[in-house]
């Protein structure tokens, strides 16, 4: 078996913090998002528009921080893995209390993992495949043991979106066996940071910070925390620049950053996330199954004129389909430039007979439009013609996942679901993930090798080597039209300190944060 | 007799209206080519995951079954679950309700406050400078757009005078819900603070809905009031030495208030199926910012039941306005 040094890590981790549980605290923080927190329960909602009630409410066995996003124990201390990766013991940390005041044991961890497997939703996505209802365990009170269908070295970096329930509380709430799903969407169950002190599904909720939290407290943590809904973008930004609140959103329109910048009471936090940006490309259909047209489309791309000029630099180059911030790119790639020479080369070496390329943009995203039409422009000067469709993101996902309806490419985002490279290049380029999230069709048995490989073995270094070569061989390939990492600008309050971005949940775990 | 006849035919026709409006919602969201049950369940999702969601919303049956099951939830007050919140949709609606209720009552009291009085004086002082100056000011009012003034209103008195809230409906979250109604529920604890929060969040957006109302309002009832005065009742009236603002005020403004009543019903109509820009922008948290919500989410269900709710609003509306022109009018009824 091998030990992790994560107990070492834990109690570097807490004392580097400087954290203590008799700190004192102070204040209220005020928080616009744009999306609606019209549920709370944290097995249901996955989407990174409501992370803030999963994070703040709920903790998970280890945690998310910082940027490039490192994993610190939580509600457990340390890990070990068997040979065959098949069997997860983790040993639980004792004597942490749920906001009853009840402790939390192995029981309860297990009891989270069924609801999650049997709700199917959220994020079951992450754990249906590899692990069976039934099969988690307790061992005993402090030690609970995942056992996996297959290896899977994934599972490690999932392991923080296991966010654990209150199972007493949970059950006594349930109604006709729906897990108590409908009593959860509006009550808090959790060992969490924060407890659930008013909730209105229409306008947000207000949290207070849980004294007896296992990590303690810093010496000027928030008292309390509100995240409000405010659709309208132009209100959160008024209400930034008024005081009202204290922060909102990192992903607002250039225009709107810079007028924020020009305000002395608020503060831009500027963090390079793992958002890519690319071109999803029909890899199995003719003509772009023929890796010259593939090639040629991707010296047609702008990416300066895009990246600099469209966006204004608030984003930066990504050569390929992980993202530069993350282990397992080849640093060595720099990808493809804008050249029309090269692409008309490439083109020359074309045998499929050429036909209109149809691409389908995401409507009301209008970066999406804008790099479909400044492909088009520049493949029209090569002879490619391109005929762009616009249709809202369900319809393009509905036809995503359809290879005979999927369009001949799309220019869309990449998220961060989990931080590992299998959640870009093995999801986006892996045979396994075919149709429903491989949706460019490409079926390359050198890289699904080494995909597949990547997903058993457990040491970092041989996984990092198996990606950098499968991302060799994708940018090779052109599988993809690959053009930016996206860049998050934190608008908070001036008088704000303490935030720490994490691409997993963007900057929205206020256990951290503080008045100055 | 005439009244009850109207009532009873209104009833009659709102099933069937209502049943029209279902097979049309039902058809248009199963011809746009989604997935609901995609959206539901998430980017990642696996096809186990939505094989079984599948079953569980009773999307694997045939297409007459699943009308036929919508139909009967429909008909017991349910309208499903959100595919984005994953909540009951009737009770989210429910919920949202009172605040678009409270603007709502706001927005057309001041309207009416002002554009009856304002119609009346403009038709009785017709083509004066008062006339043509509020002309301008009604027909700008109707052209304006209300997003626009929305966004001026909050520059303006929140932003630079600093004497509005900018968005919201209250500071915090107001009282424990006993109405829903922040204002009678402040009233009811005696929770002057709360009151005043209320008023005061409320008075921006009530001034952007009300602006274009209160102009269609002065137009129809100055239209209104100018056809009724040139009758022979007017000049009998005046003959007999009934005092002139009494004739006025009593019996041409009633003569005069019919097309004016058809119009305030209808903006009651649209103002309660949801003011869904100004609810928006000022962040209110009504009927109308959650179509917007259910909308960005492409949550199809949810716009099903807000297209529901707008439905019946009208036709509720239609019936109230129907009843209205009998009491106004009572020949109507006769």
């Amino acid at each position: 078996m091998t030990k992790h040094p994560f107990r070492l890590i834990a109690l570097a981790a807490v004392a580097a913090l400087g954290l203590s549980g008799a700190a004192l605290a102070q204040g209220k923080y005020v928080h616009a998002n744009n999306s609606g927190y019209d549920n709370l329960d944290p097995h249901a909602v996955f989407d990174v528009g409501r992370a803030a009630s999963r994070i703040n409410f709920y903790d998970g066995l280890y945690r998310w921080v910082d940027n490039p996003p490192k994993m610190i124990p939580w509600l457990a201390e340390s890990h070990t893995v068997t040979e065959d990766g098949l069997s997860w013991t983790f040993k639980l940390r004792q004597g942490v209390k749920f906001h009853d005041g009840t402790e939390m044991t192995a029981d309860d961890v297990v009891y989270s993992m069924e609801r999650m497997l049997a709700m199917k939703k959220g994020p079951a996505t992450l754990f249906m495949a590899i692990i069976d209802p039934g099969t988690t365990k307790a061992k005993d009170r402090h030690t609970v043991v995942f056992n996996l269908k297959e290896p899977s070295a994934v599972f490690h970096s999932t392991v923080p979106e296991i966010l654990i329930v209150n199972s007493k509380l949970v059950k006594q709430n349930e109604k006709d066996g729906d897990w108590g799903q409908a009593w959860l969407s509006k009550n808090v169950a959790s060992t969490g940071s924060y407890t659930l002190r008013r909730y209105d599904p229409a306008v947000g909720f207000v949290g207070a910070r849980f004294k007896d939290h296992f990590a303690g407290w810093g010496a000027k943590s928030f008292d309390e925390i509100e995240f409000r809904t405010v659709l309208e973008t132009n209100t959160r930004v008024l209400g930034l620049l008024k005081g009202d609140i204290h922060g909102t959103d990192g992903y607002l329109p250039q225009d709107q950053i810079a007028r924020l910048r020009q305000a002395s009471n608020v503060q831009i936090i500027e963090q390079e996330s793992m958002r890519v940006f690319y071109f999803a490309v029909h890899n199995s259909r003719p003509p772009l199954n023929d890796v010259h047209l593939r090639r040629a489309l991707s010296y047609a791309f702008d990416y300066d004129g895009f990246n600099n000029d469209l966006l204004k630099g608030a984003v930066s180059r990504n050569a390929g389909p992980v993202p530069n911030n993350l282990w397992g790119v080849p640093k060595d790639v720099k990808g493809y430039t804008y050249d029309l020479e090269k692409a008309k080369a490439e083109l020359a070496k074309v045998k499929e007979p050429m036909r209109p390329i149809v691409i389908g943009t995401l409507a009301g995203f209008s970066e999406t439009e804008q790099a479909a039409t400044l492909l088009q422009n520049a493949a029209r000067k090569i002879g490619i013609e391109i005929k762009v469709e616009s249709a809202p993101w369900p319809v393009v996902q509905s036809r995503m996942q359809k290879e005979d309806q999927m369009y001949d490419m799309v220019p869309l985002w990449k998220s961060t679901y989990y931080v590992d490279p299998n959640n870009w290049i093995g999801e986006m380029y892996g045979m396994r993930y075919l149709p429903l999230r491989n949706n460019s069709y490409y079926r390359n048995p050198e890289v699904d090798k080494r995909l597949e490989q990547a997903l058993k073995v457990t040491d970092q270094s041989t996984r990092d080597r198996l990606y950098q070569e499968a991302g060799r061989i994708v940018v090779d390939d052109a599988a993809g039209i690959f053009v930016y990492n996206t860049k998050w600008f934190g608008p908070y309050a001036a008088n704000i300190g303490g935030i720490r971005f994490c691409p997993i949940g963007n900057a929205q775990d206020m256990r951290w944060a503080y008045f100055k | 007799m005439r009244r009850l006849e109207i009532i009873v035919s209104r009833l009659a026709w709102f099933v069937p209206t209502i049943v029209g409006l279902l097979i049309i919602i039902f058809t248009i969201s199963h011809i746009i080519p989604t997935d609901p049950v995609r959206v539901l369940a998430g980017d990642n999702a696996t096809q186990e995951q939505l094989d079984a969601l599948r079953k569980e919303y009773g999307y694997d049956k045939p297409l007459p079954i699943q009308f036929i099951n919508y139909l009967k939830d429909v008909a017991t007050g349910n309208l499903g679950i959100s595919i984005f919140t994953k909540r009951p949709i009737s009770e989210t609606m429910w919920h949202r309700l009172p605040a678009t209720l409270e603007l709502t009552f706001a927005a057309v009291f001041l309207s009416v406050l002002f554009g009856i009085p304002l119609g009346v004086l403009s038709a009785l002082k017709r083509n004066s400078l008062f006339d043509h100056v509020l002309r301008v000011i009604t027909v700008s009012g109707l052209a304006v757009a209300s997003f626009w003034l929305a966004m001026e209103l909050q520059f303006l008195f929140s932003m630079n005078l600093a004497v509005a809230p900018l968005n919201g409906r209250i500071s915090g979250f107001g009282p424990d819900p006993i109405t829903g109604f922040f204002v009678i529920d402040s009233l009811l604890i005696w929770d002057m603070e709360s009151l005043r929060s209320a008023l005061s969040h409320m008075i921006l957006p009530a001034i952007t809905l009300a602006l274009p109302a209160a102009a269609t309002i002065v137009r129809f009832t100055r239209a209104g009031v100018l056809e009724v005065i040139n009758s022979n009742f007017v000049l009998y009236e005046r003959a007999m030495g009934i005092p002139w603002p009494l004739i006025v005020w009593k019996y041409v403004l009633r003569n005069a208030l019919i097309s004016t009543v058809t119009q305030i019903g209808l903006i009651f109509g649209v103002f309660l199926s949801g003011a869904v820009v100004v609810e928006t922008v000022f962040d209110w948290p009504g009927i109308g910012a959650y179509a917007v919500n259910s909308i960005l989410q492409s949550d199809y269900k949810a716009i099903m039941g807000f297209t529901i709710w707008t439905g019946a609003i009208f036709l509720i509306v239609n019936l109230i306005t129907d009843i209205a022109h009998t009491l106004i009018d009572p020949r109507s009824s006769q």
